[in-house]
């Protein structure tokens, strides 16, 4: 049998934990990703970058008072790139 | 957390573990439920003593207090939104259930006459779905079994007159709205929402 190769915009440890997030919720403040995964700005900002090139999130940037706010939303190409990594990376996972 | 690749089983114990992050977070609403408690728990105990004991011809009168409570939903909602550092899908389904029935509260407001004046009875019954539905949402048991009581309550209210229903109103939101708004409030304070 052959395994189907895994999106590889999705197999990595901080892009898929962001994604995941996002398939959770309607919509997330960068804070709040920040804070739930634990991650650096700057990492996690490069990271969001490259899912929002590849369709799978929208970015919203404005102000909140002085404050930048940046707003992420999974779209449904990514809901369906992150529901096709969960199938087949149960393959792998078989016995 | 980094940038690095991981095993299919890492995978996926990282989205179950996000997944269950992101769905464990609820919005603590018990501002809402507390402030609609007082407002109608105030101007119904208020049309029930000036039918009772007074011959003021305008007994409703504690219901205008509806419309500054209205708007002020309306802003704090808004301002809570714009704050809001995440916002769940059930946010917005909560957000909508209560802005439609609350708008169909005043639209038989308005239609009283024709509505056989049960206007107290039919808005017991919308509060209750309100409840019930917030209630599961959340699985928030106390807002479920007020949301039954304010259905069984509605059900009693259609058989008495006016200044009863009155009563019936202001016990119905001290179990529906006012007991679970600060059970909700205590349980959000303590972070056990």
């Amino acid at each position: 049998m052959s395994y189907k190769p895994l999106d590889p915009l999705l197999h990595s440890q901080l892009r898929l934990a962001v994604m995941s997030l996002l398939v959770s919720v309607e919509q997330a403040d960068f804070v709040y990703i920040k804070e739930e995964t634990g991650a650096t700005a700057g990492n996690l900002s490069v990271q969001i970058d490259k899912l929002s090139t590849a369709g799978y999130i929208e970015v919203a940037k404005s102000f909140e008072g002085k404050k930048p706010k940046t707003t992420c939303k999974i779209t449904t190409q990514g809901i369906d790139a992150f529901e096709a990594y969960v199938k087949n990376i149960q393959q792998y996972l078989k016995p | 957390m980094e940038e690095k690749d991981i095993s299919p089983q890492e995978s996926l114990a990282l989205i179950n573990d996000m997944i269950g992050k992101a769905r464990k977070r609820y919005t603590d609403n018990s501002i809402f439920f507390l402030m609609w408690g007082w407002i109608v728990m105030s101007a119904s105990l208020a049309h029930y003593v000036i039918l009772e004991y007074t011959s003021f011809d305008k007994p409703y009168i504690g219901w205008l207090l509806t419309v500054p409570g209205f708007i002020a939903s309306m802003l704090i909602g808004a301002k809570r939104s714009r704050k809001a550092i995440v916002r769940s899908y059930t946010d917005s389904v909560y957000a909508w259930l209560w802005i439609t029935l609350g708008l169909s509260i005043f639209v038989m407001v308005f239609h009283g006459e024709k509505l056989g004046w049960h206007i107290v009875p039919l808005t017991m019954l919308m509060a209750s779905v309100g409840t019930v539905v917030s209630g599961a949402m959340m699985k928030f048991k106390p807002l479920q079994i007020g949301g039954a009581l304010f259905f069984g309550f509605s059900i009693f209210a259609f058989q008495v007159n006016e200044s009863q229903q009155m009563l019936l109103m202001a016990i119905s939101v001290l179990t529906g709205y006012l007991i679970p708004g600060y059970v909700m409030k205590k349980k959000a304070l303590k972070n056990e929402l």
